[in-house]
């Protein structure tokens, strides 16, 4: 099968700075990836070697399988939709929507109707007149978008699509975008360094820092097992134990902590070596009273209780002198204080070792 | 009330009134001397009398209109304002556009030069070029003024210009180029649309200017080229009448109707905005 | 994300050449219409003066005589008449720029405001002719304000009426051009510093002379420079408003040109004030570098 983008060792500096380290990876044709990671990783510079904004200094990139080596943006059936949105002051979002279609050889009487067609999916039939300082940002959003998509792409490049938005309309648009990519079935880049706005886009995640792309694949594999400390710490909240193993029976190992609590984790091939175990603290599980201690629990007492709506976040310190913060589900009918005797245990194969 | 908020409320008072006294006053010295000369361009005398003139008519107009040299000079200073607008804003529009792309070595020494003309008394300007021209042969009247026109106008057009681009976007010519136009393309529907409201203060400060000056014109006019501003300035100080209180009502309606169009076009806030005003 | 990074190593072949291609004709008019005509008059102001010819005479020796001869009295009196009427114009015109200024951007509505707006850009975009024309109007023979001049005892015909009118003059110019540029000033302070330090007990003149003027003195300072250069550099108003007896260094240029044709001491005269205006601007440079530094 061709690949919908490939990249074969590409390398890019700015000056002294490196962009891109020798990058390789594939999409296939439909799926959506997300480049995840903090600012200056090399995401955007991904996109824009790919947009045609920027040469590779070394390596080749190949879109459906053509290169693209001296093609200039314009030459390109790719679209992008801007960070900020880049749309057009000076015209209505019709004229938006349809820039791309006249500058790409469409049919003049074609394109009202390819407009409209545009404007419905993305539910903005009616505002064609508008100016884009006249809509709200997520309309702005999905002016965009269907500016993108108008002339039929063959890869849709999205920068940080959402970010210019505020939290609660930032979840409604993940959705709907979400949905508009599923329905135009294109090949998608998702450029973010949002992990929840990676995770909930990409069927498959790139995380990258410094120019390199530290570890790809399915939202749950890389949250779940990262296989790096940087991967571990950038996706979410985690806890790290420090000690060692002490032993291994097949698939699973026993670790000990510095402090001496014992407990099993998810076998590592060099085991002897592993020093951290990293486990989230959603699935450190938490019940009240000690009576549940035991081979798999361990009893403690909680220090301290942040609530942040949904979740609760509570410290608790083991009798064994260990540290641990748990994330459970906030509910009216069960609440923890400070200072509470309970019992905490984690799956073992959430528990995960790091050298 | 204590004493010392008395006080200052009485403070307050004075200053207040003091600040609004000079508000006050410098309105009207602005707007005073132009007002009695409107009025006086209408004065029926025949001479240079007293306020109030004792009735009205055109008859300054009329006399202005029948001085060939004045008719001819204002032909000629409409003529070189056009012109000079046009060469100004394309030679200023497209250095601003090559200033605005990216950094290179020299853009801020670059970027002073042009605006050098500013700052040069236009007198040493209208001089210098007197001196240079004589000496390199050009004896083209129109041609001289129009090109001491486009010195001292072009600056504004620059700075107008680059004003206007600090808010576009080199992402705009870049979504642009990612849906299919070449960078000419981008370059006209996208970058001169966006400079428009720079574009528009700039050509009519440019005509402005050049319907205004004096300083350089009197150095470069010529029996066969004379604009309306210097022929005024001779006949002032040959006799002081009336004739130029009419021919300064005239002028002043030109302005008032490109202040009218530049409001509408552009705005006044935007004009204040070009970075023709600042500090 | 470094974008200004990128954008800046984004910079390809093509847009180099674009950038030759827009800057070609600003650099060739300024080159030859700015640069070598300065040049010229520099080189000009050196030469041996020949009665009765445009420009030097070919060859002609090099000397020093056109600056010596400009160090006498008469041009002495002419560097500062320039300079003291100029600069009391500029201060005059500061003094009713920071209140008008501060008038139309807090105290006016909006549509007044852009109305104000809008009178103060036609004053600018107005010809200096028209205006000089009204000033004399107003102070001439016939002026309304004539006989207000005259009842605190001042002849008609004195030195202190005529250099009067000139400085009315260049105010009229200066109050527009300034009042917009404090204008941006004033429009950047923060109005809640004024209720914050009349809060805390300030009467509201003080707190105008702890928060406003402090805050705009910057701005301020320019403003009355910039002013300063426009008056040295007048040309008209001291023309018809001084009647031949204020002359200021722009209308000793144009003497030499149109009265005697002694160009080498034209341009000496011209390298002369241009130094002086560059030295007025480098002030202001100076005072922004030391604004920014702070």
């Amino acid at each position: 099968m061709i690949s919908a983008v490939e990249f074969q060792s590409v390398g890019k500096s700015f000056g002294e700075t490196v962009a891109l380290d020798n990058i390789s990876f594939s999409v296939k044709p439909g799926e959506t990836i997300a480049l995840l990671g903090p600012s200056g990783c090399g995401k955007t510079t991904i996109l824009r070697l790919i947009a045609g904004f920027e040469r590779p200094d070394s390596g080749t990139i190949t879109i459906g399988g053509k290169s693209m080596a001296g093609l200039k943006p314009y030459e390109r059936n790719v679209g992008l939709l801007f960070q900020h949105y880049a749309l057009f002051p000076h015209m209505t979002v019709e004229q938006n929507i349809g820039y791309g279609l006249r500058h790409r050889g469409h049919a003049a009487r074609e394109i009202p109707a390819r407009v409209a067609e545009m404007l419905d999916l993305v539910r903005l039939t009616g505002f064609g007149h508008r100016r884009p300082n006249e809509l709200s940002g997520g309309q702005q959003q999905r002016v965009a978008l269907a500016r993108a998509l108008a002339t039929h792409p063959s890869l849709l490049l999205l920068d940080e699509p959402l970010s210019a938005l505020d939290a609660k309309l930032r979840h409604e648009l993940r959705t709907e975008l979400k949905d508009v990519l599923a329905a135009v079935g294109s090949t998608a880049i998702v450029v973010t360094h949002d992990q929840e706005e990676a995770m909930s886009l990409g069927e498959r995640i790139f995380v990258m820092s410094r120019g390199e792309i530290m570890q790809s694949g399915k939202p749950d594999d890389v949250y779940w097992r990262p296989k790096s400390r940087f991967v571990a710490d950038f996706m979410g909240r985690t806890n790290w134990i420090r000690g060692s193993v002490v032993a291994t029976d097949g698939s699973v190992s026993t670790f000990r902590s510095e402090f001496g609590w014992e407990f099993p984790v998810a076998a590592s091939r060099d085991g002897a070596a592993m020093k951290d175990v990293c486990v989230r603290p959603e699935s450190v599980e938490i019940s009240s009273g000690t009576g549940r201690a035991g081979a798999i629990g361990m009893a403690g007492r909680v220090e301290d209780v942040v609530t942040l709506g949904a979740f609760r976040h509570v410290s608790v310190e083991l009798s064994s002198g260990d540290r641990i913060i748990s994330a459970c589900a906030n509910r009216p009918d069960i609440s923890f204080e400070a200072g509470q005797e309970i019992t905490i245990s984690m799956p073992p194969q959430a528990c995960v070792l790091f050298a | 009330m204590s004493t010392h908020s008395r006080t200052a409320r009485s403070g307050d008072r004075v200053a207040g009134a003091l600040a609004y006294g000079v508000v006050g006053l410098g309105l009207a010295f602005l707007a005073i001397p132009l007002a009695i000369t409107c009025l006086m361009a209408f004065d029926a005398r025949t001479f240079l009398g007293p306020l109030p003139p004792p009735a009205l008519s055109l008859h300054w107009f009329e006399r202005l209109a029948s001085q060939a040299d004045i008719l001819s000079s204002l032909r000629t200073s409409l003529v070189l304002a056009v012109l000079t607008t046009i060469l100004s804003v394309s030679i200023g529009t497209a250095a601003a556009v090559g200033l605005a792309r990216g950094d290179f070595p020299g853009k801020g020494i670059l970027t002073s030069a042009f605006l050098s003309p500013l700052i040069v008394p236009p007198v040493v300007i209208g001089f210098g070029l007197l001196l240079f021209l004589s000496k390199a042969g050009i004896t083209n009247g129109m041609a001289r003024l129009l090109l001491g026109h486009v010195i001292v106008t072009a600056p504004y057009c620059i700075r107008t210009g680059l004003a206007s681009l600090l808010g576009a976007d080199r992402r705009l010519t870049d979504a642009a180029m990612i849906l299919g136009a070449t960078e000419r393309q981008a370059f006209w529907s996208i970058t001169i649309p966006l400079m428009k409201t720079g574009i528009i203060t700039g050509a009519i400060f440019a005509f402005a200017i050049s319907m205004d000056d004096v300083s350089i014109s009197l150095f470069l006019s010529d029996p066969s080229a004379t604009t309306l501003p210097v022929t005024l300035v001779s006949n002032m100080r040959a006799a002081f009448d009336l004739t130029i209180a009419a021919a300064a009502v005239i002028l002043m309606a030109v302005t008032v109707v490109l202040i009218v169009v530049l409001d509408r076009l552009v705005g006044f806030d935007n004009v204040v905005g070009q970075g023709l005003f600042r500090s | 994300m470094t974008n200004a990074r990128q954008q800046t190593a984004a910079i390809s072949i093509s847009d180099r050449r674009d950038r030759a291609i827009t800057l070609a004709p600003a650099v060739l008019v300024l080159a030859f219409g700015f640069l070598s005509p300065l040049i010229n008059l520099a080189i000009e102001s050196l030469k041996e003066f020949t009665p009765g010819r445009v420009g030097s005479v070919e060859n002609a020796a090099t000397t020093v005589q056109n600056y010596h001869e400009l160090a006498n009295q008469a041009f002495a009196n002419v560097l500062l008449t320039t300079f003291w009427i100029g600069g009391v114009a500029a201060l005059v015109g500061q003094l009713v720029a920071f209140p008008l200024a501060y008038f139309i951007v807090r105290r006016l509505s909006p549509r007044m405001r852009t109305l104000a707006l809008g009178f103060l850009i036609t004053l600018v975009l107005s010809s200096v002719l028209i205006k000089t024309y009204a000033i004399e109007l107003t102070f001439g023979s016939v002026g309304i304000l004539r006989p207000l001049l005259l009842t605190v005892g001042l002849s008609a015909n004195s030195r202190e009426y005529i250099n009067i009118v000139v400085i009315a003059g260049l105010v009229h110019s200066i109050i527009p051009v300034a009042t917009l540029t404090l204008m941006g000033a004033m429009q950047s302070i923060d109005p809640r510093l004024l209720d914050a330090a009349q809060s805390l007990g300030a009467p509201g003149w003080k707190a105008h002379l702890s928060i406003t003027l402090p805050l705009s003195l910057p701005a301020l300072v320019s403003s009355t420079l910039i002013s300063l250069t426009f008056a040295i550099s007048a040309f008209v108003i001291p023309m018809v408003l001084g009647r031949g007896r204020v002359l200021f260094m722009s209308n000793v240029i144009y003497t030499r040109f149109s009265d005697i044709a002694n160009y080498p001491s034209g341009a000496a005269i011209s390298l002369v004030m241009l130094a002086t205006a560059l030295a007025v601007i480098s002030v202001i440079t100076l005072a922004h570098a030391w604004k920014s530094r702070r």
